[in-house]
Formats: C-alpha cells, structure tokens, sequence
C-alpha cells in the first residue's frame, strides 16, 4: 500500500471506526423513524372506533354495500343502520355511537345529509361514511366507472421539454433534490470539518514534523484529504439507504411515499456539480487548517466559507417562485452558493446544459484554485507553531521559499 | 564519503539570518555533536538538512546525495518538539508512523511488540497516548524513530524529560546504534552527554559555526598552560609555575612559558610531595561552551 493511502486509511479509520461516527450514522435514521411514529401516533389518534350511526329514509342504503376497508394505522369505525331517528338519537345518548347521518327522502335530489353528534366526529370517521355512501350511490355503475370517479382526478404538471413532471402523488420527486443537497451538505460538513481539525491536530501536536520527513507533502495533504472525503461518502451512503430503507418500508402505509422514484436526471446534474464543491469546500478546509494554529480559530475561520453555503436556503422560496431568475442563475455560477442553488432548482425547474455546464466549470475551476491554495497553505504553515499564516503571505510571490517549494 | 556535508548554507527569515554559512560533515558510524545555545540555528539546519526548508545558498548530501522521498525512510528524525498522536492507542500510532516509513503492517506490528517489551511499555500499548506520562511518551517517541531501522539517526535533545534511569537507557540505546554502524548526529544542550557519547561536534552561535572538530582536539585546544595537581601536602614554591590557584586538595598550576609539566612533576617528586592525582588542566565542554558563547574565548574553532 503506497504511504498516500495509508495516510487516507488512517484518516479514515481514526473517524469512522468510532462509537461516536457510528452514533451520527444512527442518528438519521432514528430521526426518520422518530418522525414516522409520531405521524403513525397522530393518524391512529385522528380515528374514533365508536361506531357512527345513521338514519336512511332515501333508500339508497336499504340493501347497502359494506364500506372499503381502511389500512393500518387508521382504524376502522362500524357504521350503524337505525330505522328510526329517535333510536339514533337514543343510541347517542347512551354513547354508544360517536353520532349519526340522517340521510333525508330527497338526498338524491338535494345531496344533503345531516349530521348530529355531542363532539364533533374525527374527519377519518366522516370520510369512511363519505366513501360508504359514494361506493352505494355508484353501485349500479360499471367497476371501472366506479373506481374512476372514487379515485377523483390527478392533475400532471409537465416541464415544456417532458423530462420532468410532477402530480399530487409524485411530488416526492420534486423534494428529493432538495432533500438530496441537504444530507450532501451534512456529509460535506462531516468531512471538511474532519479535515480541518486533522491538519490543525497534527500542528497542535507537532506530528507534522516527523510526518513531514517520512512522506512528501503532496501525500499527506492528498492523503488526507482523500480519507476524509471518504468519510463523508460513507456518511452519505449510509444515510441514503437508511431513507431508501425507510421510503420502501414507508410506502406500505403512506400512498405519497410508493410513487417516489429517484430521480435520475436531477441526481446526475447534482452529483456534476457537488462532486468539485465537495472538493473545493475541503481542500479550503485544509488551506484553513494550515493556517490556523488551534482548532477553535480554524472552526472561527471555517464560518467564513460555510455560511456562504447555506444562502440559497435562507432565499429558498425566491428561487422556488423563480428558479430561472436572473438571481437564481447569479447564485449558480458563484462557486460558494452553486451547489445548493442548482439543488433547489434542479427539482423546480430543467436548468439549461449551458448553465450547469458554466457552473460546473467555474466549481472545478475553483476545486483546483483550493487545491492550490491549500498545497500552498501546507508548505508555508505546517510548522508555524503559535503563529498564525497570514493569507496575504499565501498570495505573495514565491519569493524567499520557507520550506517545500 | 560523509554520511552528511553541508556546505555553506545559509537561511534567513525575513531580516532574520538563522543560519548564516555553515558548513560540517557527519562521518559514517560516529556520534556527532550538534551544539549551540537557544535560537543559535541547530534546529533550522536539521530541517535544511531534512530538506523541510530550502537553503538560501549552500549545498546539502545527506547518505550520498540530495534527499529525496526514498531516503526518508532510510532516516530516523526526533524533532526536538515532541509529536504523537494523542488519542489513538499507543500500539496503533507506532504502527502507522512505521507504516510511513516503508515498513509493512505485519513487520511494523512484530517490530513496535519487540521495542514496547524493551522500553518496558508492552503493558501500556493499549492506552491512548494521551493517558502516557512524558517520559513514556519520551520513550515512545524514541522508538518511532528507531523502528524502521534507519541509517541515519538525527536526534534533537535526546534527554529532555528522561529521569536519571532512562537518561542511561538512551545512552546506552545510541550507544548501541553507533555500534551498528548507525550515524547519529544528536543536538544536545547537555555538554556531560555530549562529553561521554560524541567523536565530534560543531557549536553554532548565532548562526555561524563558533567551534568544530574532534572533541580531544577541541579540549586541547582550549587547555591553556596549566596541570592540576591533588595532593593533601602543601605545595612549595616550585620553579616555572607562575600562578597557583587552590580548591580544596587540588590546584590549578599556571606554568611559565619556558615551563614543561613533565618539568613540574619532576619538582613534586623531589619535594617529596605525595602526589594523588597529576593532570594537564583541560576546560570540560560546558567551560568551553560559555567561554565561546559568552565571548571570553580569544580564540575560535575554524569553520569547517
């Protein structure tokens, strides 16, 4: 094994073979099923079994069809045939039943039913009632006519080139960019931050000097910087089959969860443009690391760049009312707020190939500037102890070289 | 050939010149004294000879040539500033720091089981270095730079924070590597240690070499015209002695030009003094030391 990857291996086993990485791991998906039982807590407690009640003198329910079954969590309510309104009215009293519908001579004509009740009916009871009636009143229909006017109307929203669309059941797609950059960020925060402290330790503890006389210093910067990456990516995949874990079992209970699909074409142009924000961000984190002569005035430093990341969140519904303005497309090409602006946009908008392709190039032209810098960085700060690399040092001409040229 | 010749190197920092023309060799096998007061240059010539700074002007060989990756590993460095990392157990950072000089896994794990048990640290290899005391984390750092079994031995301030018993331990340890046909060259501030374990030495001050050579020549050099004597008789007036200085039971005889020891042990004898002890007065290292450093020396060691 070269010495550039076992410098990568160390940097990666000294963080994710720990309780405390594996305890970030857990703690997505934990989130996740935290959030799924409460929603589950929320929809079993939004149902009253008590049986509702009700009175037809129209007749349409003389001989009814049961109503359709309802999925876990939500309970079913048993609906209760009275011949009279005061046998309902008696029922109620006795609270044997939750309420009940009076479904007058001229329903057909009028469409309109009343309800009594004590407490208000929990809105899960009323629509099993609701859908008890229109599967009775469409009863003498064909099955599909039937199904197709109780399923309602799906409204299909298409981008002008039909790559990309969007419906009440599908909008999960349009989230999932913007979901996707989320967790990318918490991955790239993991790593830079893992990265920054790395570099700062190795002063603080003065390893450097012997690291320094045993590999070249392009191996360790690049060593570390590729264990630390690898970091992140581990974070990320984790954290992605967690949620893919999570939506495939999900979908069994919520309907808006089975139509998510990945959405391909979004992903790859992400992926084009966090993939040198990703290294740009870390290589910066090095060059700050290098500079700084304690871990807490590299985390001070660090805000400088990390700050710039999250200002397309903090604009988000700007770009999601107007994901092709003038701004939206300002923000793409300004390599601290790229990635996350073509995130947000690449899941309300098809972004034009010349602007990714802009984006991308100024991103991996700025991953390498980093990468310059942060090389720079390391040869002129890695044994300053106790006095910090002034950035206009970094920028001057390599003149008077103090150490690797 | 030298293991290492540096040739008039000098490097500065901003205005301030920290190395300013120094030249010295480091023969094969030998142990070789690196002196010279705070700030004096020692450090920044063992990075320019490490190739971790560039000199200004001036040439550097190091094991027959410039440094390049491949002798890295052929070089054992313990920087005067001590580093390990601190929370790794203490096993895993010999290892890895091992690892980075070529060694495989395999080798480097049998190599760090076989210096824990000698450095008496076996029962330690589990704890985060953190959780060592300096002087086992002194001990540690020793052996990271023994492990890989280097030509080259560059120490800097070998005993610093060793007690008495593991002061004698690493002498006996670089003892042993010169014995090998290890070259070590050992920065030091301790003037009794570089007396016991040096062939040879430069001293440095204030970035120019103030003293260089063999260290009998350099205790000759600095001798004077004077024996010490120890008796518990009282001395007469002897012939061609000009100035008798007294401590204790022993003095220090100034003797005239014209004057030879052999002239004034000669003189005892025949006094019928009862001689214990009859020495030419040689200035120990430290003497030397402050005499070159402070400036009360007339005369300086030639640059090499």
């Amino acid at each position: 094994m070269s010495k550039l990857w076992r410098i990568a291996w160390h940097e990666y086993g000294r963080h994710v073979f720990t309780r405390r990485f594996m305890l970030i791991l857990l703690s997505v998906p934990a989130l996740v099923l935290v959030v799924i039982g409460l929603v589950l807590i929320v929809i079993y407690m939004e149902t009253d079994s008590q049986p509702l009640g009700y009175v037809d003198q129209s007749g349409i329910l003389a001989d009814p069809i049961p109503a359709p079954p309802v999925s876990w969590p939500e309970r079913a309510v048993a609906l209760v045939a009275y011949s009279t309104e005061v046998l309902a009215r008696t029922a109620l009293d006795a609270e044997e039943i939750q309420g009940y519908y009076v479904l007058p001579e001229d329903y057909l004509q009028t469409g309109q039913a009343e309800l009594t009740y004590y407490e208000e009916p929990k809105g899960s009871s009323r629509g099993q009632f609701l859908e008890f009636i229109a599967v009775n009143l469409l009863a003498s229909q064909p099955a599909e006519v039937a199904s197709r006017i109780i399923d309602g109307t799906t409204i299909i929203v298409r981008s002008e080139d039909g790559s990309r669309e969007a419906s009440e059941e599908i909008f999960m797609d349009i989230l999932m960019p913007f979901f996707s950059g989320l967790i990318f960020f918490f991955a790239l925060s993991t790593s830079s931050g893992y990265l920054l402290s790395a570099v700062v330790e190795e002063k603080e503890n003065r390893t450097m000097e012997i690291l320094v006389t045993s590999v070249s210093p392009g191996q360790l910067m690049v060593g570390k910087i590729v264990g630390n990456i690898a970091v992140g990516f581990t974070q990320l995949l984790a954290w992605i089959g967690f949620i893919a874990l999570g939506v495939t079992i999900g979908g069994k209970w919520f309907p808006f969860l089975r139509g998510v699909q990945i959405p391909w074409s979004s992903l790859g142009v992400m992926m084009m443009v966090m993939i040198p924000a990703f290294i740009m961000i870390c290589a910066l984190m090095a060059a700050v690391g290098a500079t700084v002569t304690e871990a807490s005035e590299g985390q001070q430093v660090m805000g400088i760049f990390t700050i710039p990341l999250y200002i397309p969140y903090m604009l988000i519904t700007l770009l999601m009312d107007s994901p092709n303005s003038p701004l939206a497309v300002g923000l793409s090409f300004f390599p601290l707020t790229a990635p996350l602006t073509v995130a947000i946009r690449a899941g309300f908008t098809v972004i034009p190939v010349w602007q990714i392709l802009v984006s991308m190039g100024i991103l991996t032209a700025s991953a390498l500037g980093a990468l310059w810098l942060a090389g720079r960085a390391f040869r002129l700060g890695m044994l300053r102890y106790g006095k910090r690399l002034r950035w206009k040092e970094l920028f001057a001409p390599a003149r008077g070289r103090q150490a690797y040229g | 050939m030298a293991t290492v010749e540096l040739n008039h190197i000098s490097k500065s920092f901003g205005a301030v010149k920290a190395v300013d023309d120094v030249s010295f060799t480091v023969e094969p096998g030998e142990i070789f004294g690196l002196l010279g007061p705070n700030g004096a240059g020692k450090t920044t010539a063992i990075r320019v000879l490490l190739d971790i700074f560039k000199p200004d002007s001036g040439t550097v060989s190091i094991l027959g040539g410039v440094m390049d990756e491949s002798k890295k590993n052929r070089v054992g460095y313990m920087p005067e500033e001590r580093g390990l990392y601190q929370d790794i157990p203490l096993e895993r950072c010999l290892i890895y720091l091992a690892t980075l000089k070529g060694m495989s896994q395999a080798e480097a794990r049998l190599r760090a089981g076989e210096y824990l048990e000698r450095f008496d640290l076996a029962q330690d290899k589990k704890k985060k270095v953190k959780e060592l005391s300096k002087g086992m984390q002194q001990k540690a750092q020793l052996i990271v730079t023994l492990m890989h079994q280097p030509e080259m031995l560059i120490v800097d301030e070998p005993f610093s924070g060793l007690d008495p018993v593991n002061t004698q331990m690493v002498k006996d340890l670089l003892k042993e590597q010169r014995d090998r046909g290890v070259t070590i060259l050992m920065s030091t501030h301790q003037m009794h240690q570089v007396e016991e374990l040096c062939d040879r030495l430069v001293l440095i001050d204030r970035g120019r070499t103030v003293l260089y050579g063999g260290l009998d020549d350099i205790s000759l050099q600095f001798s004077g015209h004077a024996v010490k004597v120890r008796t518990q008789d009282t001395l007469p007036t002897l012939p061609g002695v000009e100035k008798v200085e007294r401590n204790n039971s022993a003095y220090r005889l100034s003797l005239a030009p014209s004057a030879t020891a052999q002239d004034v042990l000669r003189e005892l004898v025949e006094y019928g003094i009862t001689v214990e002890q009859f020495e030419i007065a040689t200035p120990t290292l430290d003497e030397i030391f402050i005499r070159v450093v402070t400036g009360n020396s007339g005369e300086e060691g030639g640059a090499g």
